[in-house]
């Protein structure tokens, strides 16, 4: 027997939190965006991300890969423990409590409002260690130099530290297909770094997302 | 927040309203009663029907899983909520962009199409006992608006057990 009012948490029924109608709020006064909890939010005009790109690589060169992995990462720290506040009280659970769907859903709902794409699970590896994530739409992807190898940097650091975080091990994160290079969607390989470690010369040499998996579960 | 009258008090400097952006604010403003008393109508009898709903269901379906049933009433008493709330403001995209993205999401995660389908005939029952003739007539559009989608398997694991 299913008792209806014992469904209902303090009459709530929570559900859509990202919803971006609902998430961003602007206060014209005072020029500011802010999230529904009253986080502060900042807004990336494409100018200033290309500028980015231009930048580092007069900088930094090469290196700038490795610098935007890194600001990736640190940036996804911040993420990841506002998502994890924002979620566990909208929810009212703690966040290691959350049903996978849940957690799931929520995440791919923050993805779109933050403009950064729809972002999907792809489990086909997950029992030889590997998370594979799919994003379409990148901004970071459009606005890319071009160049021969995949470009997201930043989202491969943002995601090695959101899924590091979940997991409570350091892991990497790779990117195999790039929208950039022409792909139908970007794809990123999450596991230890260890096991990461071939993809990155065979990503040098060109091979795509299909040819690289079989060789890192081999 | 987009309603159907939104837009059409910005330009008074300019012009006086059209014949017909008059006669959608007055259509507005002579159901506003009637939404008020069906929303009030639709949040007293919330419980009570949602619960028939539940009882309807383990007699219909006694075989389905606790944890499915939970998760499908929830679906509906959300679609209750949302739909009260767009009628109440005559904004159906509050619907169409607020829920039902993410409830299709939801409904094919959890694998619940076939007994939300169950679910919502009965709601729907439940509603035509509870509201009026007018009510129902003012609220079944928006109910229209939240279909069921067929499902996909999808595994429920953790992140913690994957690494």
């Amino acid at each position: 027997m299913i008792s209806v009012s014992d469904l209902l948490v303090d009459n709530r029924l929570p559900a859509n939190y990202y919803a971006s109608e609902v998430y961003v709020r602007g206060d014209l006064e005072m020029g500011l965006l802010e999230s529904r909890r009253g986080d502060r939010l900042l807004a990336l005009p494409e100018t200033l991300i290309q500028a980015i790109y231009a930048g580092l690589a007069k900088e930094t060169g090469q290196a700038s890969r490795l610098v935007l992995f890194n600001c990736g990462k640190w940036w996804g720290k911040n993420f990841y423990n506002r998502f994890r506040d924002e979620v566990s009280a909208y929810y009212d659970t703690s966040f290691t409590d959350m049903p996978m769907a849940d957690f799931l859903q929520a995440l791919k709902q923050c993805w779109i409002t933050y403009g950064l794409g729809k972002f999907d699970l792809d489990q086909t590896y997950h029992s030889r260690g590997f998370l594979v994530i799919k994003t379409w739409n990148s901004p970071f992807a459009r606005l890319a130099p071009e160049g021969e190898t995949p470009a997201c940097f930043l989202e491969a650091g943002i995601l090695a530290s959101v899924f590091s975080q979940l997991s409570g091990r350091e892991l990497h994160c790779v990117q195999t297909s790039c929208e950039s290079l022409g792909a139908d969607c970007n794809q990123f390989v999450v596991g230890l770094s260890k096991r990461l470690e071939p993809a990155e010369a065979l990503i040098e040499k060109r091979l795509d997302h299909e040819s690289i998996m079989p060789r890192l579960c081999a | 927040m987009q309603f159907l009258i939104d837009g059409i008090f910005d330009e008074a400097e300019n012009r006086y309203l059209k014949p017909e952006e008059l006669r959608d604010l007055g259509q507005y403003v002579s159901s506003l009663t009637a939404r008020m008393s069906t929303y009030r109508a639709v949040r007293d009898h919330e419980v009570a029907m949602v619960q028939k709903v539940a009882d309807q269901l383990e007699l219909e379906m006694p075989g389905v899983a606790i944890a499915t049933v939970e998760r499908s009433i929830k679906n509906a008493m959300l679609s209750l909520r949302y739909c009260a709330m767009a009628m109440l403001s005559q904004n159906e995209s509050l619907v169409e962009k607020q829920l039902l993205p993410w409830l299709k999401e939801s409904v094919q995660l959890h694998n619940t199409a076939e007994v939300d389908a169950v679910v919502f005939s009965l709601l729907k029952q439940q509603l035509r006992l509870s509201l009026n003739a007018q009510q129902m007539a003012m609220f079944e559009p928006f109910l229209a608006l939240v279909e069921v989608t067929p499902a996909l398997e999808e595994d429920l694991l953790t992140i913690a057990g994957m690494f």
